[in-house]
């Protein structure tokens, strides 16, 4: 997994911001992306949770709140994984279940370059102790690590094993990013594609640019799952999405211009960099 | 003129003239004018020497008789009229009545007039509300004219001093009027100066006559301070003003010791109705009237800060911390009786809650945290009065819930982060924890875990039939558990109405789980929000752990002594003597009332140390006891120590109250001023002893208890330590029952209590050096990792100066929430009310110091430092051993949580926990746990459980207890997972 290679790339990718915001739909936008909050868009889980897995403890509690547990340690991913702030890749953790999550990821540049592929994360329900999250691509993109019939992604191959506390989901998703800027061919879930990338470049180019056409050109179907939250792309209308867009840009400025904005309710005297009370210099008591 | 008044303020005053020609008027006033000026004239004295009256030496001219004096009364009735109906002229212009009013000077005629006439108070009156009238119904403005203004000054410096109240009521009133004309046209201010100075000094003769009216009671002060005040928010524009009002009144002298003033009328002692009461409410103290009096002019004083200059304000902060904290309310709270102090305390919690402009508050809070009386810090005083039995630790506790609720860098950083700075709580190995999240809830999990399994059967039942609930209501998902969690989570998107109605289905404790999460979200992340202008994020990195070490500057000198102390009362417990266990048992009864007043310096110079004279209490002793009882716990001593200790204030309350009983006139029953109580009884005395030598037997035990501990260190296992001293404790505590009922039986004493009490206490620092070696060890850092040789404390009699700083102690607040904590069981309900609410206030606080210590259980801390998990798991097994062996007591606890639930309800439909989200938190002091209890909210409340008082602590402790737990777990869980993004929201 090269993270660093992926890292720097998108640094030259910024220029493209303003044309992915046109085709992605508000809900994907910066302002959304994050965490929801928890009562209103909190997603029950579809299966009941292995308690054999994650509980330690045979008296019950946990037992009974283990569903918090599972649930709380994926919201934990989720958070994890917006913090990374991977360029190029949304994803929105499902209404019905918190184990399986949407998302999108733009590829800016390389071969791949304008591809937008939507792809579903889906995650064990005995998580952290399982086996690593999947992740399903909804057309199966041309690529040498990606099942053509189901659209699976072989990121086992990253993840040999789950580790707990050292494998998050935000590495996953930044491998299913990586494999589109660095074609790997060995051991291949799609031999076609890795035996054209070795041999015969040219071909395989332009199979690529007709998967990445054929994806661009189901952008605006249907989600694939009838979920209140999967992503859905629809053409860009003013009426709705400048609005949206306008806010995003305005919005950037707010961090930097906070400190000064409304009296928030905290109090502090303390001068930056010391640990004395009251060491502020407008310090109002001359006591 | 009090007819014209009168009539004048009927609104079909203006009906009467509308529509009449301007020219009109000016004629009909000129001629009035003629009129009167001829009747002036007639008794000027300049004019005419004699006058008419030849009579009485009295008067200078004469009377003036009554015809003439009511006819010119007529007459300026009707100009006033038409003076204050009258339009300004084209483009601003005065109006022709005017024009002649300031030319002919008729008002200053006027009032020289009535000056020369018997100037009674109804005369002034009469002529105050005239102006307040013509100021404030004119259609031109009046008060850019001199000779308008000059003798409307003339006649308010006449008005000042000896005025009645009737005079000061109108006079406030029409300064009020001037006031919020000068706040609409500041361009009149510079007029007011300048007549001043006609006069004299120049004086701002307004602002000057309103000072005296500051602290009035009633509609006067309110007008008079309503006046200021809008001055005040001029001088915020206006440096001449403000300049002006620091430097030349004595306006904020007056108001600050004003405060100390009405301060010291305010009831001494409170009458305390209940023991759950811990707080002065707005309906409380609204029916008292000095209070109310006091705090209209504290929040008078907090509205000038608001708007005043800078100078003005800064001027006022300083005023009140040397006039008034320092001088008042300091001493106030090292009054001598335990109300009295309890009672300045509750002041001050209101006091804090009241003031809102942060400069202000400020001023307290620098007070609290950084004076000193009598070389104590005051928040030293207050922390070890939370270890109070009785009302005064209740009320202080609600006082640090108060300032908890602040979210304060400064009051935080004292009160706990400067002692977790240094991470020297934990091992070195941990502090790249601090920062680190609980991805998958392992400490929610291991909270939850200390659930006693006396209540685990009540849940689990309370479960299925919650479960049973929520597959009615599913929604066809596939299973049960999942069904629970679904239903449960689309309640929240419900409208509140409809919120209500379901959880008043479910009964199920753990129904409330999301409610705790629910809450434990919105308060961490208000805290956030709150703590964004903090300077630092106390992540164990910034501020670096290396800048603060308690120096031994600040610190040194506090600490040696109170070590000093601390070796007192380990001596003590040394002691084999039966007169020694006197002093001991002084000692301890000393050390709960450490809060109080003492005289001296508690130095080891004294000595009688206090019985007879207060002598103040020095904090440092108190940190001392709380540094001493973190020593403890290496020793395996720490719970027995804290256990007996509480025991024998309890025992000596008791024993007081018996010795009352018998009315034994020799023995005044009260308690000395520092609060030693009078009886002793021998009996006790030997069991204490006892006790103490028992509980140093435990030693090797809990011991060996902790090396296992330390060896494996990796994978800690506190519960293994915490077992084996808890059941020491265990052990006393059924010694301590014995103990109890012996006194009982055997109560009064009243003889040997005398002795006791008139015994010079002679010092015990003679085994100083012991203990300092004993303490010097275990303070050692060094040496900490390898305790071995229980007994033989000699062999760690290093120098006795040994600096002490370096040992982990996570700061005297910390310990003694942790040691109330641990007391739970014993703690009325309300005080585990207060306590919960702090410690779950804190552990919402997002700093990774904060929270790691609180919340996360993985974190390996040093053998000294007690953690929060530690204290609950030592709780859990005091409840199961009850429980174990008090077979009615899980019963008693189901029956207990139907209770709480039935407040749970009744808390939902009177208050829609949904509606926090929009609701203001202002300093968090919104919601109070005790106000929801049914007894305080409800009227058709349930009735409290049939449970015997002495089990009662007990089983509401368990259910609070468990319900902690979940609110703890809650918070944890919310922390994984909040968003520290600014853009949040």
């Amino acid at each position: 997994m090269s993270t660093s290679t992926g890292l720097k790339r998108s640094d030259s990718e910024d220029k493209c911001v303003q044309g992915e915001h046109r085709t992605s739909p508000p809900r994907t936008s910066y302002g959304k992306k994050q965490l929801p909050s928890i009562p209103k868009n909190a997603v029950p889980i579809t299966k009941p949770i292995s308690l054999a897995a994650s509980a330690q403890s045979t008296n019950g509690t946990h037992a009974s709140y283990g569903p918090f547990y599972l649930e709380y340690s994926l919201l934990a991913e989720f958070t994890l994984m917006i913090k990374q702030k991977l360029p190029g890749i949304y994803v929105q953790p499902s209404y019905r279940s918190a184990l399986m999550w949407f998302g999108v990821i733009f590829i800016r540049h390389g071969l791949y370059q304008d591809g937008v592929f939507k792809f579903s994360v889906y995650i064990p329900d005995n998580y952290p102790d399982g086996n690593c999250p999947r992740v399903v691509f909804d057309i199966p993109v041309f690529h040498p690590l990606v099942d053509p019939v189901s659209g699976e992604l072989d990121v086992k191959r990253a993840f040999t094993k789950w580790r707990r506390n050292h494998n998050h989901i935000w590495q996953v998703l930044m491998y299913a990013r990586t494999v589109f800027y660095k074609i790997q061919t060995v051991d291949p879930l799609n031999p076609e594609a890795a035996v054209l990338y070795e041999n015969d470049v040219q071909l395989f180019k332009s199979k690529v640019v007709d998967s990445v056409k054929l994806c661009n050109s189901h952008l605006f179907d249907q989600p694939k799952m009838d979920d209140p939250y999967a992503i859905s792309f629809s053409p860009w209308n003013p009426a709705v999405h400048e609005e949206a867009r306008e806010r995003m840009f305005t919005f950037k400025r707010r961090p930097d211009e906070h400190p000064k904005g409304m009296q928030v309710s905290g109090l502090s005297w303390v001068k930056p960099g010391s640990t004395q009370p009251f060491s502020k210099d407008d310090h109002i008591l001359q006591a | 003129m009090a007819s014209f008044v009168a009539r004048a303020n009927k609104d079909n005053r203006s009906l009467i003239l509308k529509g009449v020609d301007p020219e009109t008027c000016m004629i009909v006033f000129k001629n009035h004018w003629a009129q009167v000026l001829k009747i002036l004239e007639k008794h000027d004295p300049l004019r005419s020497t004699g006058g008419i009256g030849v009579g009485g030496g009295g008067l200078r001219f004469g009377p003036i008789p009554g015809d003439e004096a009511s006819a010119v009364q007529n007459y300026v009735e009707h100009m006033l009229l038409l003076l204050m109906e009258e339009e300004s002229g084209q483009v601003g212009s005065m109006g022709p009545i005017l024009e002649f009013v300031v030319t002919e000077n008729v008002m200053e005629k006027l009032f020289l007039w009535s000056l020369r006439r018997e100037f009674t108070d109804d005369m002034k009156i009469e002529q105050l509300k005239m102006y307040e009238m013509l100021v404030v119904q004119s259609q031109q403005p009046l008060l850019h004219h001199k000779p308008v203004l000059k003798p409307l000054m003339m006649l308010l410096s006449s008005c000042s001093g000896t005025a009645t109240p009737a005079v000061e009521a109108a006079l406030v009133i029409l300064l009020n009027q001037l006031c919020s004309i000068l706040a609409k046209d500041p361009s009149i201010l510079e007029l007011f100066f300048h007549t001043s100075e006609d006069q004299g000094a120049a004086n701002f003769l307004i602002f000057s006559l309103l000072i005296p009216f500051i602290h009035c009671e009633g509609i006067v002060g309110q007008q008079a301070r309503d006046a200021l005040l809008l001055i005040m928010s001029l001088s915020a524009e206006n440096q001449v003003v403000a300049k002006h009002i620091a430097e030349n009144t004595y306006f904020c002298p007056v108001l600050a010791t004003g405060l100390s003033g009405l301060y010291s009328s305010l009831p001494a002692k409170l009458e305390v109705h209940s023991e759950e009461w811990h707080c002065l409410q707005r309906e409380d103290w609204i029916l008292v009237p000095a209070l109310v009096q006091f705090m209209n002019s504290l929040e008078f004083c907090n509205a000038v800060i608001q708007v005043a200059h800078p100078t003005i304000r800064t001027q006022l902060v300083n005023y009140i911390y040397n006039g008034f904290l320092v001088p008042v309310l300091a001493p106030a709270l090292h009054k001598l009786t335990l109300e009295e102090v309890m009672t300045t305390t509750v002041y001050l919690e209101l006091f804090l809650r009241t003031v809102t402009e942060p400069a202000l508050l400020q001023t307290f809070l620098c007070f609290i945290l950084l004076h000193q009386h009598e070389n104590v810090h005051i928040l030293d005083t207050l922390v070890s009065r939370i270890n109070t039995p009785f009302q005064l630790g209740t009320v202080s506790l609600s006082l640090f819930r108060t300032l908890i609720g602040l979210h304060c860098e400064d009051v935080m950083l004292q009160l706990i982060l400067r002692y977790l700075i240094p991470c020297n709580h934990m091992m070195l190995s941990q502090r790249r924890v601090v920062r680190e999240r609980d991805c998958y809830s392992v400490s929610a999990a291991k909270i939850l875990a200390l659930t006693p399994s006396c209540i685990s059967p009540v849940l689990s039942s309370a479960l299925q039939k919650h479960q049973a609930n929520c597959i009615l209501q599913s929604q066809g998902n596939d299973s049960c558990q999942s069904n629970t969690k679904g239903s449960k989570e689309e309640q929240y998107a419900l409208d509140s109405q409809e919120y209500s109605r379901i959880v008043g289905y479910q009964k199920g404790m753990d129904a409330s789980y999301l409610h705790y999460l629910y809450d434990a979200r919105s308060n961490i992340t208000r805290c956030i929000k709150a703590c964004r202008v903090w300077s630092a994020p106390y992540d164990g990195e910034n501020p670096p752990p290396e800048r603060l070490q308690l120096g031994p500057a600040e610190e040194g000198g506090k600490q040696a002594e109170s070590s000093q102390r601390a070796c007192r009362s380990q001596v003590s417990s040394d002691l084999t003597t039966g007169e020694k266990t006197h002093l001991l048992e002084l000692e301890w009864d000393d050390s709960y009332d450490t809060g109080m007043p003492s005289g001296g310096d508690g130095d080891l110079s004294e000595g009688d140390p206090g019985l007879k004279e207060p002598t103040p209490v020095e904090p440092p002793r108190h940190i001392q006891e709380m540094r001493k009882n973190a020593i403890m716990l290496i020793k395996g001593s720490y719970i027995e120590e804290s256990d007996f200790q509480d025991d024998v204030m309890v025992y000596n309350l008791i024993a007081q109250k018996d010795a009352q009983a018998p009315t034994v006139p020799k023995q005044p029953p009260q308690p000395l001023s520092n609060g030693l109580t009078t009886t002793e009884n021998p009996k006790a005395v030997v069991e204490q002893k006892k006790i103490v030598s028992l509980s140093r037997e435990g030693h090797p035990v809990s011991r060996n208890g902790k090396l296992n501990d330390e060896r494996r260190l990796s994978e800690p296992d506190h519960n293994s330590n915490l077992r084996i001293l808890s059941m020491d404790g265990d052990d006393l505590i059924s010694q301590y029952d014995d103990l109890l009922k012996g006194l009982g039986a055997k109560s009064g004493g009243p003889a040997e209590a005398e002795r006791a009490f008139v015994d010079p206490v002679t010092p015990m620092e003679e085994d100083d050096v012991d203990f300092n070696a004993f303490s010097d060890d275990m303070l050692d850092p060094d040496r900490l990792p390898s305790p071995f040789g229980p007994k033989s404390r000699a062999v760690y009699s290093v120098s006795a100066s040994t600096r002490i700083q370096g040992a982990p102690f996570t700061g005297p607040f910390v310990s003694v929430l942790l040691s109330r904590l641990e007391n739970m069981l014993e703690n009325s309900l309300h005080v585990n009310l207060l306590l919960t609410e702090i410690i779950a206030r804190l552990a919402a606080y997002p700093q990774p110091l904060l929270r790691s210590f609180l919340l996360n259980t993985n974190m390996v801390f040093q053998p000294s430092v007690r953690s929060l998990y530690q204290v609950l798991a030592a709780v859990k097994n005091q409840i199961e051993q009850i429980a174990a062996t008090k077979k009615d007591i899980p019963a008693l606890v189901t029956e207990a949580q139907q209770y709480f639930l039935s407040r749970d309800d009744s808390k939902d439909v009177v208050q829609d926990p949904l509606g926090a989200e929009n609701g203001q938190w202002v300093q968090d002091g919104g919601e109070n746990r005790v106000q929801l209890l049914p007894s305080n909210k409800l009227k058709k409340a349930p009735p409290l459980p049939k449970i015997p008082s002495q089990a009662r602590n007990v089983v509401f402790a368990t259910v609070l207890y468990t319900e902690f737990l979940k609110e703890l777990a809650a918070i944890a869980q919310e922390h994984t997972i909040v968003s520290y993004m600014p853009t949040e929201e």
